[in-house]
């Protein structure tokens, strides 16, 4: 018994130690250096302050939240778009490639996002591939400026992340009873009914999840925006890194991070309500 | 200790993977005809040969091929490892990009056999942060503009120079020595001087039309323009526009040049500073700012690149070599300062990037052609339009701040 | 819906995917520096891949870094599992949220969060910041994996052990980790592929005598596109390709068993 309790207590004491050492005191460093004033010399001055909060509030970082928001969001809304179909079809698919499929929607999943990225720039340059082959084909005069503008970047943000979106769909609409389905046909409804009334609310913590995963790190990716972006890019990510490394004001850059944080966290609730949700619906479909 | 630890770790996996037993009680899944699983429940299975009080020796065999496999890990991670025991005999540098060949790099280690690990970063501001958040941080030799020096010294960053170890140091041109922002040049030996000009591809833009910084705020050049990522080289073009001086360091001049720079803002596509040679040549950007050695570096490759004298006023910038506080090599720091002083070493890096070297022994055996280039080493006449660069002192929060709204105003 | 329109559909997702990987792949064949037309087959640039020694040394600090972080977070992550299976302790709910928030926090909180870390105790950026922060943010994607793998277990093997007189330990031994080691292989490589793709938290926590291979290709491609850069990608996609097939493997052989 004596070893019983040896062994637990040093598997509980490792792994505290180390998550409390390496995860949970970072944070609350964080906390107390948004709450510091800025020094020029040594970085930060222990001194409370709420400043960096109240400098925040100011609408040019408004603007920055703001645009950020919007190219996340447009990342999501056409990720969703893109993923949701693909996700379906993929998932009712009775060929015995499925699996197959499968291996190569998740190979882009495991290839580092920075080796994709990388991968569309070469295709978007003014003497890449695309403006390449438009010219030769005749249909522009002039190469298209598409890289170092937000387009650029949505697509870039879209390419990296469409993978997050499509694998927790599919998780969740392989779940899903076909007899619903027909169920909800033989009552009469058409296409459209069966999509809103039934697939939607079924799938809904699967496309939640996947929202989740996709909208994240489209806030906080500062190097797509950096690789691909141009000057008026500039997302929450970016602000972070540049209050870090460039204009060294630690402070501010932490108050900035815990903005981000708990705009996460809120969206997180989100989550669990609408998981809660699904979950209902589920089980009511267990009777 | 490195070596230990990874062969502890690559232990750890083999034996968990070799020492397992296939009693498998518990969920088991089968592949019936329509792909689709089916899992029944099994209880613990009956006979099991490979249990290991039946098999002993299953668990002593695995332990062996473990260590076998384990030996010969062991002699390839010592062949690799070999080359990074040699860790003390290297120096660290951190210099801005494009600003020395690999050749002359490979040369050093040759000759002293000291490993040069080439760090690079595209701005002051990166440089003095990285230093700042990290005070130890191994740099050896930090590269540091004039206004950098005068900064760093000042704060105490950087470490006095110990002339002694320097026997090129006398090649070194006296007219850029012993200037305001580092007396008698106690802590750094310039390394190249730069000017900061307009950068134009001609076969979409007439020359003549582009002479002026005010030229950039046309309204056809709308979405076309690239601006250095550079906090004062940006500002130093509204302050010459205004007819004020790129140092100056009254707020009322700098919120003005701020204000002239958000008119700038719908012209501005790209801020970049250490990919401005790659964006010239490939044409993604035919309009901008630029330092001369790198837009003689993107000429060389693509003709219809041009570099302009603006006629309203440019910056000079002299770059300097400098040891940071907590350098560790201090010796190879001095030997690789030195080899960057000799002549002929100096001409070479000179050449390859098309920066001006203040070394005179090295001009000195420059060709005729590049010493006649303008690109690279102006005539009088326009150098009298120049103004270097300098501390603004306090003021430099000042333009942090309107710097930092620019950026973000987007 | 008719089944063409499906199969299309299909198609040009993936197109949409792989295009631009194979031609990243096509140019690094490509016998020419900055034009995108076909100037004919050539493998200098993997020559010159080859013969570049710093790249060598970059690559091999990131292995290093990768397996050994892979491994440690293996153990950590498969520890914190088990304990989470098997016992009730004091904070149990609050390690549970401490896992779910790594996992889900933005990755670039968790790279200036630990950069405060050690700029607080004055710790040197170098290697061992690097190691300690891989291993961080891998460990709650082991425990996940390792700790879905548990709960479809069956309770009764572990009651049965304990008759038989085995002690926590060997039960840990004997049957934990013979019954989930696909969970922890594929949890190892997981948190390889993290470890070895990861830029953003590296950013933050590496020091300038150890660089690795993520860094390293942000900052050339931020220099401009280089033909040795796409034969780099080119290897680093090949061996993403092997880990994930040696992973299906790993999932497959686990289904068949």
């Amino acid at each position: 018994m004596k070893a019983d309790r040896l062994f637990k207590w040093t598997n509980i004491a490792t792994i505290w130690l180390w998550l409390s050492l390496f995860a949970l005191l970072p944070i609350i460093l964080v906390l107390i250096t948004s709450c510091l004033e800025n020094d020029p010399v040594h970085l930060v001055r222990w001194q409370f302050t709420l400043e960096n909060y109240r400098a925040l509030i100011n609408p040019i970082y408004f603007k920055v939240f703001w645009h950020s928001f919007c190219i996340a969001g447009l990342c999501t809304l056409i990720c969703l778009c893109l993923g949701f179909p693909f996700a379906y079809l993929l998932a009712r698919m009775q060929s015995k490639y499925k699996s197959l499929l499968l291996f190569l929607v998740i190979i882009p999943f495991w290839t580092s996002s920075l080796i994709r990225t990388y991968a569309i720039i070469s295709i978007l340059k003014a003497k890449g591939l695309l403006n390449t082959v438009l010219l030769s084909l005749g249909i522009i005069h002039k190469p298209l400026s598409i890289l170092y503008t937000p387009s650029a970047v949505i697509i870039g943000l879209v390419y990296s992340l469409l993978p997050f979106m499509i694998l927790p769909l599919y998780a969740n609409i392989e779940k899903l009873d076909i007899r619903f389905i027909d169920a909800a046909r033989d009552l009469g409804a058409n296409t459209i009914t069966i999509f809103a009334r039934v697939i939607l609310p079924l799938t809904l913590s699967g496309i939640v999840g996947g929202i989740v995963l996709v909208f994240l790190p489209a806030m906080s990716m500062f190097y797509i925006p950096d690789i691909l972006g141009g000057a008026k890019s500039l997302l929450v990510g970016n602000l972070i890194q540049n209050e870090f490394l460039s204009a060294h004001n630690w402070p501010l850059g932490s108050a900035v991070s815990m903005v981000l944080t708990i705009s996460m966290g809120l969206l997180l609730l989100i989550y669990r309500r609408a998981d809660k949700i699904g979950q209902q619906h589920e089980s009511i479909s267990e009777i | 200790m490195r070596l230990l630890i990874v062969y502890f770790c690559y232990f750890i996996p083999l034996v968990l993977k070799n020492v397992r037993f296939s009693q498998q009680p518990g969920e088991r899944y089968i592949h019936s005809h329509d792909g689709r699983k089916r899992s029944f429940r099994t209880a613990i299975q009956g006979e099991n040969h490979d249990s290991p009080l039946e098999n002993p020796h299953r668990d002593k065999k695995a332990l062996q091929n473990a260590f076998r496999i384990l030996k010969f890990v062991g002699y390839i991670s010592l062949f690799f490892n070999s080359a990074a025991w040699a860790q003390d005999n290297v120096v660290n540098v951190y210099n801005w990009s494009s600003y020395i060949s690999s050749d002359v790099l490979k040369e050093f280690t040759q000759e002293t056999g000291i490993k040069v690990n080439y760090a690079t970063y595209d701005s002051n501001e990166t440089m003095y942060a990285k230093l700042k958040a990290n005070p130890t941080s191994g740099y050896d030799i930090v590269v540091p503009s004039t206004y950098f020096v005068d900064r760093m010294r000042k704060q105490g960053m950087l470490q006095p120079l110990d002339k002694a170890k320097l026997s090129n140091f006398k090649y070194l041109n006296p007219a850029l020595l012993n200037k305001a922002y580092d007396p008698d040049n106690r802590y750094s030996i310039p390394y190249f001087w730069s000017v900061t000009g307009i950068a134009v591809n001609t076969h979409y833009h007439a020359l003549s039309e582009v002479q002026n910084w005010a030229d950039f705020w046309k309204p056809e050049y709308r979405k076309q323009l690239l601006l250095l990522d550079d906090m004062h080289e940006v500002f130093s073009i509204a302050l010459l526009v205004l007819g004020y001086s790129p140092n100056d360091g009254n707020p009322e001049h700098i919120r003005q040049a701020y204000l002239k720079l958000r008119q700038l803002m719908p012209n501005v596509r790209l801020f970049n500073a250490d990919g401005v040679k790659s964006l010239f040549i490939d044409e993604d950007l035919t309009l901008g700012m630029g330092w001369n050695g790198d837009i003689y570096q993107a000429a060389q490759e693509n003709s219809g690149i041009q570099f302009v004298y603006p006629k309203d006023g440019f910056v000079v910038s002299i770059d300097s070599m400098a040891i940071p506080i907590g350098a560790t090599h201090l010796n190879n720091a001095y030997r690789f300062i030195n080899f960057i002083l000799r002549p002929d070493i100096a001409k070479k890096i000179s050449l390859a990037t098309g920066y001006a070297s203040p070394n005179e022994g090295a001009v000195k055996l420059m060709p005729k052609s590049i010493l006649s280039n303008p690109m690279i080493y102006p005539a009088q006449s326009i150098l009298k339009r120049s103004v270097v660069q300098a501390d603004v002192g306090d003021a430099e929060s000042i333009y942090q701040k309107y710097w930092e709204l620019l950026k973000i105003g987007g | 819906m008719n089944r063409l329109a499906k199969f299309s559909y299909l198609t040009a997702i993936y197109c949409f995917f792989y295009f631009p990987i194979i031609i990243l792949i096509v140019y690094s064949f490509n016998n020419s520096t900055y034009s995108s037309l076909w100037h004919g087959f050539t493998l200098d640039w993997y020559k010159q891949l080859g013969d570049d020694t710093d790249l060598a040394v970059v690559a091999l600090h990131s292995l290093e870094v990768s397996v050994l972080a892979a491994t440690l977070a293996t153990c950590i992550g498969t520890l914190a599992a088990t304990c989470l299976y098997r016992y009730l302790f004091f904070g149990k709910k609050l390690l549970h949220g401490l896992m779910f928030v790594l996992i889900v926090s933005p990755d670039i909180v968790m790279g200036i969060s630990l950069l405060i870390l050690f700029f607080l105790i004055k710790m040197q950026l170098g290697f061992w910041s690097l190691l300690i922060s891989h291993i961080t943010f891998c460990i709650p994607f082991v425990a996940v994996t390792v700790y879905s793998r548990l709960t479809g277990l069956d309770k009764n093997i572990f009651e049965a052990a304990r008759d038989l007189g085995a002690s926590d330990f060997m039960s840990f031994r004997r049957i934990i980790i013979p019954m989930l080691w696909p969970a922890i292989l594929a949890g190892w490589l997981l948190s390889f592929t993290l470890s070895l793709d990861d830029v953003i938290i590296s950013f933050f926590v590496t020091g300038p005598d150890f660089q690795i291979l993520p860094l390293y290709i942000y900052s050339l491609v931020r220099i401009g596109l280089k033909p040795e850069l796409n034969a780099l990608c080119s290897v680093m996609f090949a061996i993403t390709l092997c880990i994930v097939v040696v992973f299906q493997l790993v999932l497959r052989n686990k289904e068949v068993e």
